[in-house]
């Protein structure tokens, strides 16, 4: 088998198996604790694109995520558009906050990109509270429409725009992009030199890597029909990073599913009740610790020199 | 001939410092000259500034024809004007014929066919060809070079700087990356400016000398004319072994890092 047919019968597999999963539970619990699987998983691939490929580490994602979601519930709740809209107004709104972030810093060398998005996302959070009569403060916009009625239905839809989303982003990583952005990360000054215009890529790879983190806030917030001023916290950008190395840095599909295997893990760590966190810090501490590459990336890697 | 690149009242000051002082020389197109002087004479800044990643206080610089003014490095790499580093940097993590594929797909010769196979073809010019599928991480520093060569090569440059090429490389090294550079200036028919200590080997390869001492140009001419001219020699001794007589200037060990 090829190499190229090996991957997509992976893709078949994981996605014939993300399909089955919420079958298998069949309660609405179970269906919600995957769909923002599915969310967390959109997010850390569109982390992994932009800083996993250039090195240039993103400490504040929750910032196009929060964008994302606030864009679909003023729509939503405040204007009454139908929640479909979100779908394209978010990753627009998700991407001007890049442009904002990152054409000032971006050109600079320096921890300023990372420290830029890591206040701008604190920055927003405390413009919601501050700007409470539009946004609804900590209680947050309430009462945004579903965009389908069934939990199941709506589940599908997630994983149909995070399997589309994963493909795309994993495809141009693959491309000349990819090598371009790679090459970023090698060296910038070598890159210059080879007649490349490094801001040009690293700008337009976080607009992507934004409007696919917005498109995953708005979709979360159709799922939760509510959007609060925690999805602009720093916790949120944090667990996304660790998603991202748990899962494998750079691979895209890596990160996707370390964000559905920790989602998952942290609800089966339920019965631990008081002792949870300390079973799940011990859980990433080892995996960290004992596979510094992550755990889904390089275990698939293996699997398939051995079947190719 | 032709003149490709003009360089007129060149200065750089870095606070207190002039680290380039009134530089100006001519390059004629197809030619190969050296730059030559000890260390701190302001070379490797006199080709950042010709490269833009340092931009310069005054001064002209015409290159084809058109003057380049306050462009970002890409751009001038675009207009035909190359560079190489003094440290060897290659993109970690890469492969051999992936670092050479980057500067494939430089604007300027992007149309020029598949980054792959054109990447692969530079390699074989180079002599790596048979290495484009390691890692950068496990080639030698000779082998280094070679792929800083080819980078550059691939974004098909009207001018070429090299950067002490020779640095840090054993004999058995220098002598066949030596050829290699005089291959590409026959057949590419590449003008070409090189900074060097090793004066044996620069001698050999270069047509005219340009040398430097704190930050200025003390004397332009043929390798025969620059190694008995006083000011020259003033400049190395006491700086570095002056190895009797003729060309044997050594510099080993002085900028090579």
């Amino acid at each position: 088998m090829g190499i190229l047919k090996v991957d997509r019968l992976a893709v078949l597999l994981a996605s014939a198996a993300l399909a089955t999963a919420p079958l298998l539970f069949d309660n609405t619990y179970a269906i919600g604790v995957l769909t923002v699987a599915l969310c967390f998983g959109m997010w850390s691939a569109s982390w992994d694109f932009m800083s996993g490929l250039t090195g240039r580490e993103n400490f504040g994602h929750s910032l196009f995520i929060g964008a994302g979601a606030y864009t679909a519930g003023f729509l939503n709740v405040q204007f009454g558009l139908s929640p479909w809209w979100s779908l394209a107004a978010a990753p627009v709104c998700a991407v001007l906050f890049s442009l904002v972030i990152g054409i000032p810093t971006l050109r600079l060398k320096g921890p300023y990109f990372a420290l830029a998005m890591l206040s701008g996302a604190a920055v927003m959070q405390n413009l919601t509270i501050i700007f409470s009569k539009y946004t609804g403060g900590q209680d947050g916009l309430n009462g945004l429409d579903p965009m389908l009625d069934s939990p199941l239905a709506y589940y599908y839809l997630v994983l149909i725009f995070l399997i589309v989303s994963t493909i795309i982003l994993k495809v141009v990583a693959n491309s000349t992009w990819g090598t371009i952005l790679r090459a970023i990360r090698g060296d910038e000054a070598s890159c210059q030199a080879c007649g490349i215009n490094v801001n040009f890529y690293k700008i337009a790879s976080l607009m992507i890597s934004a409007a696919f983190a917005g498109l995953g806030g708005a979709l979360y917030a159709h799922y939760q029909l509510q959007v609060g001023p925690d999805l602009f916290a720093i916790v949120l950008s944090i667990n996304i990073i660790i998603m991202v190395y748990v899962g494998g840095l750079g691979s895209i599909y890596g990160p996707v599913g370390g964000a559905i295997l920790l989602n998952v893990l942290t609800e089966s760590l339920r019965a631990f009740s008081e002792y949870r966190l300390w079973v799940y810090t011990l859980v990433l501490i080892f995996i960290l610790f004992f596979m510094p590459q992550g755990l889904i990336a390089p275990l698939w890697r293996r699997i398939r020199s051995f079947v190719a | 001939m032709t003149t490709l690149l003009e360089v007129y009242g060149l200065n750089k000051r870095f606070g207190g410092l002039h680290a380039v002082r009134d530089v100006s020389f001519t390059l004629q197109t197809g030619s190969i000259t050296g730059v030559l002087g000890p260390n701190g004479a302001g070379k490797t800044t006199m080709f950042n500034l010709l490269t833009g990643f340092i931009a310069f206080d005054t001064g002209t610089i015409n290159f084809d024809g058109q003057p380049l003014v306050r462009l970002a490095p890409h751009r001038i790499v675009n207009r035909g004007l190359a560079r190489t580093f003094q440290l060897a940097r290659p993109f970690v993590g890469m492969s051999v014929l992936e670092n050479v594929e980057v500067a494939c797909l430089a604007p300027r010769v992007r149309a020029e066919g598949k980054a792959a196979s054109r990447a692969q073809a530079l390699l074989d010019q180079v002599g790596l060809g048979e290495k484009s599928h390691q890692l950068v991480d496990v080639l030698s520093y000779g082998d280094l070079r070679r792929l800083e060569i080819a980078r550059a090569l691939a974004t098909h440059p009207k001018l070429l700087l090299l950067d002490e090429p020779f640095a840090g490389l054993g004999a058995a090294e220098i002598q066949p990356l030596a050829d290699l550079i005089r291959a590409l200036h026959r057949s590419e028919g590449t003008t070409i400016l090189i900074i060097e200590h090793k004066l044996s080997e620069l001698m050999q390869l270069v047509q005219g000398v340009i040398a430097m001492d704190f930050g200025e140009i003390v004397a332009i001419g043929s390798p025969p004319e620059i190694v008995r001219n006083p000011r020259v020699v003033e400049a190395y001794i006491g700086k570095e072994d002056f190895d009797a007589p003729g060309l044997a200037i050594r510099g080993d060990g002085v900028g090579a890092t």
